[in-house]
């Protein structure tokens, strides 16, 4: 088991310190809809220290044959992403966020279970060296809609990154404008005193921490995916509605996601909500029921409460044929019908 | 009266107790039933629940009700027979007053007693003190 760098102020700030992916991770401070309501309303901050951070250097176009999106066109300090390593049955080895350093050099944020997985499947497949810099940095996101009210606008423009560079007037190895919330912000990736210096600088701005399972129902709420639970080796960008590849480029994977654009697929990720009273969550694996309930069409991936809606939702694979928009159809919660409608991503509408 | 294991898991000593995490307080043969803070804290955010009907009749064991929350869905064993007399409806719109007060406001249901021999298969406060120590190797 790994634990995050920064469990020591994190415990001391009340953390409920959890286990995810096998890292030791803060799951909350107070409420995760609290939490979660803060990013949407206004701005927290979350240690994202055991997403895997991999430093990788080689040949440009080697690289481009792992990748499913174009990395040669992006200029230096842009971040390529979300896209992906596929195998060749055009299934997510990892969804990952690309930052272009220059044209030899790369650092690639993966999902914490597939750090090592990927380091291997890189070596695999090119000649690219691979450093691991998960355990050198720790890496904090601060996320929500008024972050430039808290802290001076960042030189960083949304996808691109800055080496190098100061943020709060602590030295960090990387500051980065993206996230994972539907949220403008931050991230930083610098050594542990570091960080921990720049969450006292954050509380003193007012800026409150929030726990990974806050982080978990805002990207529920954006319709965007976790690897593990709503994507993996067996399921192709195309099934879920995934767009991080380019056909103008060869990549591993490439011809089945063709083949599935050519001939369609049978199943395909969407979203769902329940009625407000019902207030159970759908797990992983549920079945997905026609109307009616006497056909199986799709099992979940995904759920939880949505704070911003004051309901469940979530999102699962449904057959073709049963996955318009505003159906209705039903969920087997324990032998319970429970009536879902289909929904298209993002589940909430944030502005 | 209270004690507080690691810090953490707050338990009462005015009332009984299961394996399962229920906690049970006895007023003549009124059972008010709830899920420990330990159980709270272990489930995390609590956001549903599913109700027993009132006048169900019940026996030791049997499951009840069940708790949601991001974590898990996690069934609520009744801890003794009898029926059940009245559940706390406003958990089913404010389920997180679970969390927020589990040995208060956070109660699940009473059930009327069938057979008052059935307590003295209940936990007292120090044996389920050991029981959490147990699990969790403290």
């Amino acid at each position: 088991m790994f634990s995050s760098p920064l469990l020591d102020i994190e415990t001391k700030l009340n953390a409920d310190i959890g286990e995810f992916a096998n890292w030791k991770m803060p799951m909350k401070y107070t409420s995760y809809q609290d939490e979660h309501l803060l990013v949407r309303r206004s701005v927290a901050f979350f240690d994202i220290s055991h997403m895997g951070r991999l430093k990788v250097s080689g040949n440009q176009n080697e690289l481009e044959l792992l990748v499913s999106k174009e990395i040669s066109k992006n200029k230096p300090n842009s971040i390529i992403g979300p896209t992906a390593f596929l195998n060749d049955k055009g299934g997510f080895e990892d969804d990952v966020m690309i930052y272009k350093v220059s044209e030899n050099e790369f650092l690639i944020v993966t999902n914490a279970i597939n750090r090592e997985k990927i380091t291997n499947w890189i070596g695999k497949n090119s000649g690219l060296n691979v450093e691991d810099l998960t355990f050198k940095y720790g890496m904090l996101a601060i996320q929500g809609r008024n972050v430039w009210n808290f802290i001076e606008k960042a030189e960083v423009k949304p996808l691109e990154f800055i080496l190098n560079t100061k943020f709060l007037g602590e030295n960090v190895f990387l500051l980065s404008r993206s996230g994972w919330t539907g949220e403008d912000g931050l991230e930083v990736w610098a050594d542990a005193n570091t960080l921990t210096s720049i969450i006292q600088k954050l509380l003193k701005l007012g800026i409150k921490p929030a726990g990974l399972i806050a982080r978990d129902s805002l990207r529920q709420e954006m319709g965007y995916v976790l690897y593990g639970e709503d994507i993996d080796s067996n399921i192709t960008p195309v099934e879920a509605r995934y767009w991080v590849f380019s056909l103008d480029k060869d990549f591993i994977g490439k011809e089945k996601i063709m083949e599935h654009i050519e001939n369609g697929v049978n199943r395909i990720r969407l979203g769902f909500k329940l009625k407000k009273d019902d207030r159970l969550l759908p797990r992983k694996d549920y079945k997905i029921k026609s109307p009616l309930g006497s056909r199986d069409v799709g099992y979940v991936t995904s759920s939880t409460f949505s704070p911003y809606l004051n309901r469940v939702i979530g999102m699962g694979y449904i057959k073709p044929e049963y996955a318009y928009i505003g159906y209705e159809l039903a969920i087997d919660i324990r032998g319970k019908q429970v009536k879902a409608k289909i929904s298209d991503f993002p589940l909430i509408n944030t502005r | 009266m209270s004690v507080v294991i690691d810090g953490k898991y707050l338990i009462l000593k005015d009332r009984h107790y299961t394996e399962t995490d229920e906690w049970i307080l006895i007023n003549g043969n009124i059972a008010t039933v709830g899920i420990t803070d330990y159980a709270q804290k272990k489930l995390k955010d609590i956001v549903g629940i599913e109700l027993p009907q009132v006048g169900r009749e019940v026996i030791i064991g049997e499951q009840v009700a069940v708790v949601e929350s991001v974590k898990a869905a996690a069934d609520i064993f009744s801890p003794l027979s009898g029926s059940v007399l009245e559940v706390n409806k406003e958990l089913q719109s404010s389920p997180e007053t679970i969390n927020k007060d589990p040995y208060g406001r956070g109660w699940i249901f009473k059930l009327k007693i069938k057979d008052e021999k059935e307590v003295s298969k209940l936990l007292n406060f120090e044996q389920y003190i050991i029981s959490i120590k147990q699990r969790e190797g403290i």
